[in-house]
């Protein structure tokens, strides 16, 4: 075992000086990798595994951006449920967006995108050595981003209280026409939609010897027509295609789902940006030990990167849910 | 590297090639002198954006390592994508028909997010192979999803058949 390893740090000997000879435009080769060598010791950050900043530079920016490529099909996923779910259901999501504030998704995506800017700005103040303005950046950054998880704080624990939850959980305690979002936008499809679910109430709630009385009655305004209900078809409460309307008026079926994506979406963005305040916090330790400058930015400048990644997922994330028409 | 520069700088310091030619040639032509070279490493990354600011119509604030990002054109950006931003709000009130919403509430997103890639995340003056590599990662994404949405919709008649049967037993 011992003997071919020896061989190779021969081999590996033997071989370095001539790529020197090849190459002369490249300084490091004939100094080897001791600690005399005058590019390591001018750079105090440039690891021992390469040779030049620049060349250390494009090595960590190919990585982060192999990152987030893969960042990229890791949300696709999601992307690709909430896809098929809203062609298939287009009725659900128009249903459960009543039930989002558009005002708070706005405030957060204004949030995210001036955290942006301090970040790219951030990393020119790396570039320039400019110590105390690229700290106070990379602060506002981390603020930005707990301004972001605030708001999220209160849409969540909203959401919590009225019922609004995936799968079993989801037990809406308001009905959509009890929103003002909704009633606002179609009032007469609310008023329908409110006066459907009473005869409902009533012909559920009517017991024993009355029931036969009252189901009589109501026998008649059950079932409505596919032209009663024009006013919800064009509030999109009801899908067009859908074949059992009357079943889909006080909320569509498998609405649950779409509180599924929405958590689930929104909690990966959310993990994301937690973990963005965690590198941010570290970034301004560096900062503060003035480690940056024109040779050595690279941790900012991928830093910054991934926060932009973050961004543009909620660049999309919130006309899919806040958006919906 | 000392060969490709004096052509680049020809179109912009003519007067000048030959000297520019000799200085960068000089440090190469003595390989075995350690400060010399030190002294190349030093300048390189002067050098090295020279070469760029001449060859590359964008890449006029080099500093060292990469691209520095003016303060002006960071602002406009920004400027741009909250506008936007509220565009993508306003727009929803309109009724554009049931698909004409969805379609411009993407295309407004998407312009945002080529404004994000091109100046925040400095892709304009990048080297290429990383944008190709983000570029490879939207072509992946949209594969995915127009290939699974094909797929789902071959079976849109099974799925109604099978919900038409279940109402039927009701």
């Amino acid at each position: 075992m011992s003997e071919p390893s020896t061989e190779t740090q021969a081999a590996n000997k033997a071989s370095a000086p001539p790529p020197a000879a090849h190459d002369p435009g490249h300084a490091h080769d004939d100094h080897g990798h001791g600690a005399h060598d005058p590019i390591h010791a001018a750079n105090p950050h440039l690891a021992h595994h390469f040779d030049t900043p620049q060349q250390q530079f494009d090595a960590g920016k190919l990585g982060i951006w192999l990152f987030l490529l893969t960042e990229v099909l890791f949300f696709a996923g999601l992307f690709c449920a909430y896809t098929v779910y809203r062609s298939m259901h287009p009725e659900v999501f128009v249903y459960a967006h009543y039930f989002l504030d558009t005002k708070l998704g706005a405030v957060n995506t204004c949030v995210l995108l001036i955290s942006s800017l301090t970040a790219a700005w951030a990393v020119r103040n790396a570039q320039l050595a400019e110590k105390k303005m690229l700290m106070i950046n990379i602060v506002i950054t981390i603020a930005c981003a707990f301004t972001f998880m605030g708001v999220k704080y209160v849409e969540y624990s909203h959401k919590y209280h009225d019922g609004l939850l995936p799968g079993h959980n989801f037990q809406p305690k308001e009905q959509i026409w009890e929103l003002a979002t909704f009633r606002n936008k179609h009032p007469e499809a609310a008023e329908y939609a409110e006066k459907l679910a009473k005869l409902d109430e009533k012909k559920h709630e009517a017991p024993g010897a009355a029931a036969a009385k009252a189901e009589a009655h109501e026998e008649k305004v059950e079932r409505p027509t596919e032209e009663e209900l024009e006013p919800l078809i064009a509030a999109g409460l009801v899908g067009p295609r859908s074949l059992d309307p009357s079943a889909h008026i006080s909320r569509p079926r498998m609405a649950h789902v779409f509180f599924g994506i929405y958590f689930f979406m929104t909690g990966l963005h959310g993990f994301h940006v937690l973990i963005g305040i965690g590198i941010w916090v570290w970034m301004l330790l560096k900062a503060a030990k003035g480690q940056f400058g024109p040779t050595y930015f690279g941790p900012i400048d991928f830093t910054a990167l991934y926060w932009h990644l973050v961004d543009l997922i909620w660049i999309y994330l919130f006309p899919l849910l806040y958006l919906i028409h | 590297m000392s060969d490709d520069k004096p052509e680049a700088e020809k179109p912009e310091a003519a007067e000048a090639p030959k000297a520019e030619a000799e200085a960068e040639q000089a440090p190469a032509s003595e390989p075995q002198s350690a400060p010399a070279k030190t002294a190349d490493h030093d300048h390189g990354g002067h050098g090295h954006a020279h070469a760029h600011a001449a060859g590359d119509a964008h890449g006029h604030d080099d500093h060292g390592l990469a691209h520095t990002m003016p303060l002006p054109l960071l602002f406009g950006v920004l400027g741009a994508l909250l506008a936007l931003t509220i565009a993508t709000v306003a727009v929803t009130s309109i009724d554009l028909g049931a698909q004409g919403n969805l379609i411009v509430a993407m295309v407004i997103a998407t312009v945002k997010a080529a404004l994000v890639c091109v100046f925040f995340m400095h892709l304009l003056w990048d080297k290429k192979f990383n944008a190709i590599l983000f570029l490879t990662s939207v072509l992946l994404l949209i594969l995915f999803l127009s290939l699974t949405t094909n797929d789902r919709g071959e079976y849109q008649h099974d799925v109604d058949t099978y919900r038409a049967l279940q109402l039927q037993a009701k």
